[in-house]
């Protein structure tokens, strides 16, 4: 049965980056160069193809966008210039729309003014919420014990509630990002025990982006900075994000210092700060084939995340210091980054931390399903043949 | 067979080791010495070098050598080196033979022994061959500077402009009643989109108000008469079919110029597009007129959303033309631009087996046309895309199915309007002409050039030039410089005056001929004609090649193939088997 086509994909994905996709004339040099494509994920070219032609189903179903980490040599092999890499990150965005059943994700790809005002809306909201609070029920010069303006344990429940939340998004966007791609919508049955099989790769891909480590193994580099940077800043960020969520009365508590959970902080700190000023310095620069083009996500979500750990450090340190009344402003601008920052995250580029690892464990468990049905008509063939 | 007396110098050419490292060349001098008739014979490393000329012309001067063998390569590669030699040293050039112990001896066998043996047997050969020989004298025919031009399409215009420009007569026929040609049919060019009606309008305001070119419109050859540099044209008009009232125009020409052009592939004939059934699937030169009149529609007047341009209409296939006509490609290409100008919004697939962007600026327009969001879709050969109705659901008129050999995926397209790029085909009068100027055809219809790349204006006959799509698909570009090299050959020959006609040709010997007519028609030049008056056959000796043909049929032995008599040829023939 043939495929009907929907040629405007081609001007929609042109909101979320894929601005050049029109001129890939097929000669699959990026996939050729590509550290990671096989026989069954012929990327980049196979989606940019997909793309070209409109096959939007096919599109939504793909796994391929998952397994790059845009290290950009399709990019650099291009002969005419289609930017496969920046394409593939293109369609990542917009599968991260697709998966999500809200549209806010759509919106905010699509327009970076309309994301930058929610994002300014609802610190604005979180100031004003935060402030009130605590000149309600605390006195701006404590910081923390009885009596502070920003209680430790009412942020804690806070936190927690916003984390439900959060979590609710990305569940929601992770069933559907599984639904499109390996269950109603996909034409391959799956065994469930292979998805007991292959779980280990979860957290595999999750903790060490060994893929992205992968992407320089043809070069001499003996450490690929890209993949440093962002798995220090990823590591940074689950560790502040589980401290936060669980030993938020601990961290906030002084002036005394509580190796046993700051040494996670410290670390944590560093590994954000580090990570987000080498991204926001190669996006600045352009050093890099991947940092070429910059999105308006990519920019808020790296001035959030600089301003976020920024604040955080300052507010710790004003603490320890004693100057409780700065440290108590502080933290209220802290809070206003931090609020918008996780909110937005289901419905932007952040949700590839877990969609992305999710669509390798998918894939790995695609690929042998399919290398298991392959195999079994090849038998049922020589069964025949024999017969 | 008697040997003819007289000084013959033999020599023997080593090719540097060519010839030398199978050929005992020496051995062969030292045989060939011993003929009777060899006054002298030397071995050269190199004959065809400056001082290997030397050599002969000083042993012609100093010896008085009256006929003289170079045993060397091919005659095609150095025959006229050497006649030029004895021409330099007082000799008739024909009283020469070369002997090829080169590409039919020392390069094909790798015995030296049994190698020697062949090389003597052909140099003996050359030498009771050429103690035959004669001296023959070149003719010199006159030039008429006048030129008839067939087609006054763009190649016609052209060459004309470009013969008149240097102040020669030109007559320009056409059967149309305007000027122009298939090129009058297009609106842009391509790469560069360029309007074709200002290529035109130029030329053609340049050819009305010359006086060298005379226009012949309605008009076309009836008979054309003589040989180069002496050809009589008879033109009619092609109004008319009653010879009474059709007045014959006769006119004298040195050369003819045919260009005339070529046929659209007829879209009918390709059953599965539903050309003809479906009002919107339409042929590219529909499109033209579209184009033309400056308004993009289906046949109810709406503006299309889609439009779908299948290439390979007719071209590429074995039911229908295998050869590529190569102008296809880049005109879809235009109309993707001309129909995303008119329309932005409309979404345009192109649908190709192989996209061929051979030209200057070409490989650049399809990359610009990649710019503008072309959908472009590969389909395979012998394969094709299958059109339908779209269903009163859907946003467009008709669907179309194609197995996408890129992404190897069946998919279905949507489309308010398809053009089909149909190809170009040799007219029907081609036939008809190649036949009046004595010329070829390929399996295709087209004319045959005298060599497809040393000689591609120029046919068999001489003062008969090809230009243009007549010959093969082409665009405009390639089909202007084949005119104007058309012409420039031709001004070459006016310049002259006069051309030199090869001494070799056949003579009919009045007294012996029969009148049997064997001969009349087996003539491929037809270089002879019959005398009514004295029922005799002669032959046009400008016109003949040489090929003989006539001098093995003739049952009364009567016509002598010069340079080629019996005579001669039988000494060759006993110098090989002695």
């Amino acid at each position: 049965m043939a495929i009907r086509v929907n040629p405007k994909i081609i001007d929609d994905l042109e909101g979320y980056g894929a601005e050049d996709v029109h001129l890939c004339y097929h000669c699959g040099n990026c996939s050729a160069v590509c550290p990671h494509a096989d026989e069954f994920n012929v990327f980049p070219r196979r989606p940019m193809r997909y793309l070209q032609m409109g096959l939007e189903r096919k599109l939504e179903t793909s796994l391929e966008p998952w397994l790059c980490y845009y290290c950009g040599q399709c990019s650099d092999q291009c002969p005419r210039g289609a930017e496969p890499g920046e394409t593939m990150m293109s369609l990542r965005r917009w599968l991260i729309s697709r998966y999500d059943i809200t549209g806010i994700a759509r919106l905010f790809f699509k327009s970076t003014k309309v994301e930058l005002a929610a994002v300014i809306i609802v610190a604005l909201l979180t100031g004003i919420f935060f402030l009130g609070f605590g000149f309600w029920q605390g006195d701006i010069n404590v910081y923390d014990g009885s009596n502070a303006f920003l209680p430790s344990s009412f942020i804690h429940n806070f936190d927690l509630a916003l984390g439900f939340l959060v979590a609710l998004f990305i569940g929601l966007s992770a069933f559907r990002f599984w639904w499109f791609s390996m269950g109603g919508k996909s034409a391959v049955p799956i065994p469930w025990w292979l998805y007991i099989k292959k779980v280990y790769l979860l957290p595999w891909h999750f903790f060490t982006q060994k893929r992205f480590a992968d992407c320089e193994k043809e070069t001499t580099r003996r450490i690929y900075l890209p993949w440093l940077a962002h798995l220090g800043l990823m590591l940074g960020y689950i560790t502040m994000l589980f401290i936060v969520m669980v030993f938020v009365k601990q961290l906030q508590a002084g002036p005394e210092i509580n190796w046993s959970v700051h040494v996670f902080g410290y670390l944590a700190s560093l590994g954000l700060l580090i990570g987000a000023v080498y991204m926001l310095c190669g996006r600045l620069k352009k050093n890099r084939t991947q940092y070429q083009r910059s999105h308006g996500s990519d920019w808020i979500f790296l001035v959030l995340l600089f301003i976020i750990a920024l604040t955080g450090v300052t507010q710790h340190i004003l603490h320890r210091s004693g100057l409780l009344l700065a440290a108590n402003i502080v933290y209220i601008v802290h809070l206003m980054v931090v609020v918008p920052w996780l909110l937005r995250m289901p419905f932007t580029k952040w949700a590839h931390m877990f969609l992305r690892p999710l669509g390798m464990y998918f894939s790995a468990v695609r690929n042998e399903a399919l290398a298991r049905q392959k195999s079994g008509i090849e038998t049922t063939v020589q069964a025949r043949k024999v017969a | 067979m008697e040997s003819r007396e007289c000084k013959i110098g033999v020599y023997i050419c080593d090719c540097g080791t060519n010839i030398a490292k199978v050929v005992d060349c020496e051995a062969v001098r030292e045989y060939i010495s011993e003929l009777p008739q060899v006054a002298i014979a030397r071995t050269y490393k190199y004959m065809c070098s400056n001082p290997g000329q030397e050599l002969i012309i000083q042993d012609i001067k100093e010896q008085g050598l009256e006929r003289v063998v170079v045993a060397a390569c091919s005659p095609r590669m150095h025959e006229r080196t050497f006649r030029a030699a004895l021409q330099t040293a007082g000799l008739n050039p024909y009283l020469f033979e070369m002997a090829n112990i080169r590409e039919q001896c020392s390069w094909v066998h790798d015995d030296p022994l049994a190698a020697t043996e062949k090389a003597k047997a052909l140099t003996q050969a050359a030498v009771l061959r050429v103690a035959h020989h004669e001296a023959l004298e070149q003719m010199m025919v006159d030039m008429c500077p006048n030129t008839l031009v067939i087609g006054a399409g763009i190649a016609g215009l052209t060459a004309a402009l470009e013969l008149a420009d240097a102040g020669q007569k030109v007559y320009l026929l056409d059967k149309q009643d305007h000027l122009g040609g298939n090129l009058a049919r297009v609106d842009l060019t391509a790469p560069y989109l360029d309007s074709a009606r200002d290529l035109l309008t130029e030329r053609i305001t340049r050819v009305k108000t010359n006086d060298n070119i005379e226009l012949l419109l309605n008009s076309r050859l009836q008979e054309l008469k003589g040989y180069v540099g002496n050809f009589s044209a008879t033109l009619v008009s092609v109004d008319s079919d009653d010879p009474e009232e059709n007045k014959a125009q006769k006119i004298e020409v040195g050369n003819v110029i045919v260009c005339t052009g070529y046929k659209e592939f007829p879209a009918e004939r390709v059953t599965h597009f539903g050309y003809g059934k479906l009002p919107n699937v339409i042929t590219s030169f529909d499109f033209e007129k579209m184009l033309r009149a400056g308004r993009i529609e289906s046949k109810d007047g709406k503006i299309p959303k889609y439009v779908a341009i299948i290439h390979c209409v007719g071209s590429r296939s074995p039911e229908y033309h295998g050869y590529c006509s190569r102008v296809c490609c880049m005109t879809a290409l235009k109309y993707v631009h001309e129909i995303k100008s008119a329309i932005p919004s409309c979404y345009v697939s192109d649908l190709y087996i192989d996209m061929h962007a051979f030209g200057k600026g070409h490989e650049d327009f399809y990359r610009r046309t990649s710019e503008v969001k072309t959908m472009f879709l590969m389909f395979g050969k012998g394969d094709h895309p299958i059109i339908r109705s779209a269903g009163p659901k859907d946003d467009c008129e008709m669907l179309i199915e194609v197995n996408e050999q890129l992404s190897g995926e069946v998919i279905e397209i949507p489309a308010d309007l398809v053009i089909l790029m149909v190809g170009m085909e040799a007219r029907e009068d081609a036939t008809e002409t190649a036949r009046l100027v004595n010329i070829s055809q390929d399996k295709d219809g087209w004319f045959i050039e005298s060599h497809p790349k040393l000689d591609p204006v120029a046919t068999t006959t001489d003062g008969i030039y090809i230009a243009g799509t007549c010959v093969a698909p082409k665009d405009i570009p390639d089909t202007v410089a084949q005119a104007r090299a058309a012409a420039g050959r031709i001004l070459a020959k006016i310049a002259k005056g006069k051309i030199a006609v090869d001494a070799i040709y056949a003579e009919i010997n009045e007294d012996s001929c029969s009148g049997c007519r064997i001969c009349n028609e087996l003539c491929p030049y037809s270089a002879i004609e019959f005398d009514d008056e004295k029922k005799r056959s002669h032959v046009l000796s400008v016109m003949c090649k040489a090929c003989g043909a006539c001098v093995a049929a003739c049952p009364s032995g009567a016509i002598k193939g010069r340079h080629f008599t019996d005579q001669q040829i039988f000494a060759q023939i006993e110098g090989v088997l002695r």
